[in-house]
């Protein structure tokens, strides 16, 4: 199981990154990072829904009650003009972080 | 499907959301866990297993409420941002803003401490920077004012460097000059107003007609005079100040083309001139024009006007002042008898209008500054403090990768903050300041009345805040920033500030407060001496109990002088007869008030002086209880009786200081003295009597030899002042004594009521000023001063209890301890008196000029200023310390 905090620190950054191409409800975005992750990462609903309010208070994301034909109405979260920046940044900044990190230790990227 | 939404309530019921926000949140958790159950039944796994799954994404009861919590907190702030990683320098300043804000709030003693000291120091600069605005950095109020000027009789042979000019050398000067573009003459004059409400004196000035438009002045109503009117027979117009017109005329337009009666005379209001001309000094109310008849422009002997001119555009003052005393030798050639040793002198107007206050006002300037950097001490005392207090924040932004550039950064942005708010609260401070310093500011400094904070003082309290915020925020901020993550650990997580470089820089900042405070001090020393010294000088008279007015006798009406000495009788007989008057005299000149009248004389028996070096002696017509009522001590012959009259022996009572000057080591008593060509022996005036010295002009100036003569006699020049010495308070007798002159003239204006101690005030008005002000921001100095070793003396005692109950716990005296921590604030306050002592060795010689009988090192002065400071430095660190020795050692030990 990867740190607590390192996955604190990246869970932003990996939401936002979800939700870049188009909206996706919470349970959408859990299982995204589950499956992209092979299954290191993972956000119980306890940590996962706070965190996406959080971003949505901050203006990063919003989030909207969309009703889709024959289905329970769900609520979508889509990137704001605002988080485009922050994730334009934060992408900066783990890159710069990685590839040092990656410089110090000796390990590649997968 | 299982119902989750009672468990997922259940989590929320603490946050106590509102209901329809609840509802969503648990909506939408719930699908989540739908969702969940559903895959898991999907892959196989039995509905309890399933719903185990499900219920485990809940995590245990706290998480989700905790998490929530989080959310709903107020905008959490980031950290400052670690790794080298981009950063926006307008981003980080807000950010760092926000922060800053946020740690001021959450200490609200420490705010307020720094916060009033910075209001004190901002505050008294700001105040002082306005009066420096108002009177030396404002352009005077006139067109292209730096090319006005002021041009003088150099008589420095006699001492006279900047003497008013005679009237035939100005023409000269006018007609003979290319480097100005006009020259204009003024003359003093006093005019009495009457025919309107109660007879009135006005100060005024007869000028050139293109006085006004060599200023470049244009009245408010009505126009200025014209050529023709600035000739004899033709000049009875005057221009009236805003004031006087609001006073006396009501501010009514249409006074422009009415006659009024100044002296006895009618004159035509021609204008009014705007509510801020002063010009050449705020007490004038009325001008008319000089109108030189032909006899006065031919004479060179009355040196009596003022000279402006301006310059031409591109002609320096250094230019004008070559041509001038080119063409002052010119004249001193053609004129032997009256030029001799006469030059010419051009000053700016703008150094004579505020020349004199000009050293005192940048003296305080500094002293301001220097309070201000003793509050930057007390401050960066205080934030040093505070950094040790924050080792832990400061170790958590470096082990997150923090740079050193953006610790300081961000610690000067927070010391900013604080000066700011320091400068607005000092601007309420200026404000109050300033009310109080119009109180007692000299009035008759030029532009005195216009002291007010404009944009300009605005920006400067902005710029001073700014700096200050960087001088004392920077010490703390470099502290922080050289900050060692392993000493710290080292030192078991007490704070690095009470290792040594803490120690260093807080003693380093006590030594310069106190070396700082000293310097301003001695100076307030060397001020309030020089002012008592003032004070107890010997004016020649007695100032207490005595009532002044001037009664200004019309020209026409008392030309002649049977009239004059008539009315003068008639005043003293019937002032003395009043009750609670002891005696009444009149006189010419009121000591301490102006130099008054002088004329040349000759000695029986000596050679006549040669031009230009005649005997001048300062002289006053008295009436003959003038001594007594004044208490001018008789040192030898008789005073004035009634009996001296024009019929009989002209007589004269000399001064100590011409007896000495004249007849050295004989008794003048029998002597005799003439005033003009002697024909008949008739003509001689013989001394009677020899009275102590009076300090005529300033009680700072040696007095000048001088005669009285008694108005029975000589009808020189008019008496102009009625002085009253009363058993009562003077005050209390104002209105009946001008009632009383009233009863023998409806007409006659009384004006300048006074007391003898107020014009003593006001002929030390300035050094009062001066005096006042340096003391009290060396008094503010020496508080700081004592409030910053005080401050220092606690935290380094606070940081040694442990230590101090060790020794306590082995045995060591009371004594022994106390004089340990003491010992240690009085090292630091020996080595700041002695850099004190230096620098104010090296600076109080910039005030000399405003010192009196007192040299500007004056030993005694330094020596009682360095002993004082000590003492209250004691004072300040032996109060911790004692506080210290009577720690239980028990405590002490357990503090750890």
């Amino acid at each position: 199981m990867l740190d607590r905090e390192l996955k604190k620190g990246s869970a932003e950054l990996l939401i936002l990154s979800l939700v870049e191409d188009q909206p996706r409800h919470g349970y959408d975005i859990g299982t995204l990072i589950e499956k992209r992750s092979g299954g290191t990462l993972r956000f119980n609903v306890a940590s996962l829904y706070p965190l996406l309010y959080r971003l949505e208070k901050r203006g990063w994301i919003q989030g909207r009650w969309v009703e889709k034909a024959g289905q329970r109405r769900r609520r979508y979260y889509r990137l704001t003009a605002a988080g485009k920046k922050v994730l334009a940044a934060q992408r900066n900044s783990w890159r710069e972080f990685v590839e040092a990190i990656r410089r110090i230790t000796g390990i590649e990227p997968a | 499907m299982p119902d989750w939404k009672q468990e997922i309530t259940a989590r929320l019921a603490s946050l106590r959301l509102q209901p329809a926000h609840e509802a969503e949140i648990v909506e939408e958790l719930a699908q989540h866990l739908d969702d969940v159950y559903e895959r898991s039944l999907a892959s196989g796994a039995s509905d309890a297993e399933s719903r185990r799954v499900a219920l485990r994404e809940l995590a245990d009861a706290n998480l989700l409420p905790n998490e929530l919590k989080r959310v709903h907190k107020p905008f959490h702030e980031r950290p400052v941002p670690g790794g080298p990683g981009r950063s926006n320098l307008l981003t980080d300043f807000f950010q760092d803003l926000r922060y800053a804000f946020r740690m001021q709030l959450k200490n609200p003693a420490f705010t307020i401490v720094a916060v009033i000291a910075l209001a004190l120091g901002i505050g008294a600069n700001t105040a002082i920077f306005s009066v420096v605005n108002s009177v030396l950095l404002r352009p005077l109020p006139y067109k292209d004012p730096e090319r006005l000027v002021m041009v003088w009789e150099d008589a420095s042979k006699f001492g006279y460097p900047r003497d008013t000019p005679a009237a035939a050398n100005y023409v000269d000067w006018r007609n003979q000059n290319t480097v100005f573009e006009g020259m204009a003459a003024i003359a003093d004059e006093s005019f009495n107003l009457t025919g309107t409400g109660d007879p009135e004196r006005l100060e005024g000035r007869l000028v050139s007609a293109n006085l006004f438009p060599l200023l470049g002045v244009d009245p408010q109503l009505g126009r200025t005079f014209t050529a023709t009117e600035d000739q004899p027979g033709s000049n009875h117009v005057v221009l009236l100040s805003h004031a006087l017109w609001q006073r006396r005329f009501g501010g009514d337009n249409s006074i422009v083309g009415k006659p009024i009666n100044l002296n006895g005379e009618t004159y035509t209001v021609i204008g009014v001139m705007p509510a801020r001309f002063e010009f050449p000094s705020i007490d004038d109310q009325v001008w008319a024009p000089i109108a030189f008849t032909a006899e006065d422009s031919a004479n060179r002997n009355r040196h009596y006007l003022q000279v402006l001119a301006r310059l031409k555009p591109g002609t320096t003052l250094e230019q004008a002042q070559t041509e001038m005393r080119t063409i002052g030798a010119r004249l001193q050639q053609q004129y032997p008898d009256s030029n001799t040793d006469l030059g010419v002198a051009v000053t700016s107007l703008h150094e004579h209008l505020v020349g004199d206050i000009k050293p005192a006002l940048l003296i305080l300037l500094g002293a301001v500054g220097l309070v201000l950097l003793i509050a930057c001490a007390n401050v960066a005392n205080l934030l040093l403090a505070r950094a040790a207090v924050r080792q832990k924040e400061i170790a958590v932004r470096v082990a997150l990768g923090a740079r050193r550039q953006r610790l300081i950064r961000q610690f000067l942005t927070e010391s900013i903050l604080l000066s700011t708010v320091g400068g607005v609260v000092g601007l309420a401070v200026a404000f109050g300041g300033l009310m109080l310093l119009r109180t007692f500011i000299p009035e008759n400094i030029s532009q005195a009345g216009q002291i007010s904070i404009d944009l300009k003082v605005l920006g400067f309290t902005f710029l001073v805040s700014v700096v200050t915020g960087l001088i004392f925020g920077l010490a703390p901020a470099l502290q922080a920033a050289r900050f060692n993550q392993t000493e710290t650990l080292k030192e078991g997580g007490r704070d690095s500030a009470t290792g040594s470089s803490g120690k260093r820089i807080r003693g380093l900042l006590v030594m310069s407060e106190v070396a700082v405070s000293l310097v301003l001090l001695i100076g307030a020393g060397l001020l309030i001496n020089s002012f008592l010294r003032l004070r107890s000088v010997d004016p020649g008279f007695r100032a207490d109990n005595l009532l002044t007015m001037k009664i200004v006798l019309p020209q026409p009406k008392y030309e002649e002088f049977e009239r004059r000495s008539a009315f003068y009788t008639e005043l003293v007989q019937r002032v003395q007869s009043l009750a609670g008057v002891k005696s009444a005299a009149v006189t010419t000149n009121l000591p301490l008030y102006r130099q008054g009248n002088s004329i040349g004389v000759s000695i029986e028996g000596q050679p006549p002086p040669p031009p230009g070096l005649e005997n001048i002696v300062v002289t006053r017509i008295i009436s003959p209880g003038y001594f007594e009522t004044m208490s001018i001590p008789l040192l030898s012959g008789r005073q004035f009786t009634d009996q001296d009259v024009r019929t009989g022996q002209r007589v004269v009572v000399i001064s100590d200081g011409m007896a000495r000057r004249y007849w050295p080591g004989e008794d003048p008593v029998g002597k005799r003295i003439g005033t003009g060509r002697i024909r008949r022996p008739e003509d001689w005036f013989q001394v009677i009597g020899v009275v102590k010295d009076v300090r005529q002009v300033e009680l700072t100036a040696d007095p000048r030899p001088q005669m009285y003569l008694t108005y029975r006699q000589a009808g020189f020049f008019p008496a102009e002042d009625l002085v009253v010495k009363t058993e009562v308070d003077p005050a209390t007798l104002a209105a009946t004594v001008r009632q009383t002159v009233w009863e023998i003239d409806k007409d006659q204006p009384v004006s300048n009521i006074r007391t003898m101690e107020e014009i003593l005030l006001q002929s030390i008005a300035r050094q009062r000023f001066s005096m006042l002000l340096l003391a009290i921001f060396a008094g503010v100095a020496l508080i700081l001063a004592a409030v910053g070793i005080y401050g220092v003396m606690s935290y380094s005692v606070a940081q040694r209890t442990h230590e101090i109950g060790i020794r306590m716990a082995l045995g060591a005296q009371t004594g022994t301890v106390l004089k340990l921590a003491v010992g240690y604030g009085l090292k630091l306050v020996v080595a700041g008196v002695v850099i004190g002592l230096i620098a104010a060795f090296a600076l109080t010689r910039v005030m000399s000029t405003l010192l009196f009988g007192v040299t500007a090192t004056d030993p005694a002065t330094f020596t009682l200023i360095s002993l004082l400071l000590i003492a209250v430095a004691t004072i300040a660190s032996y109060i911790p310390a004692r506080r210290a020795t009577k720690v239980n050692p028990i405590i002490a030990l357990r503090y750890e």
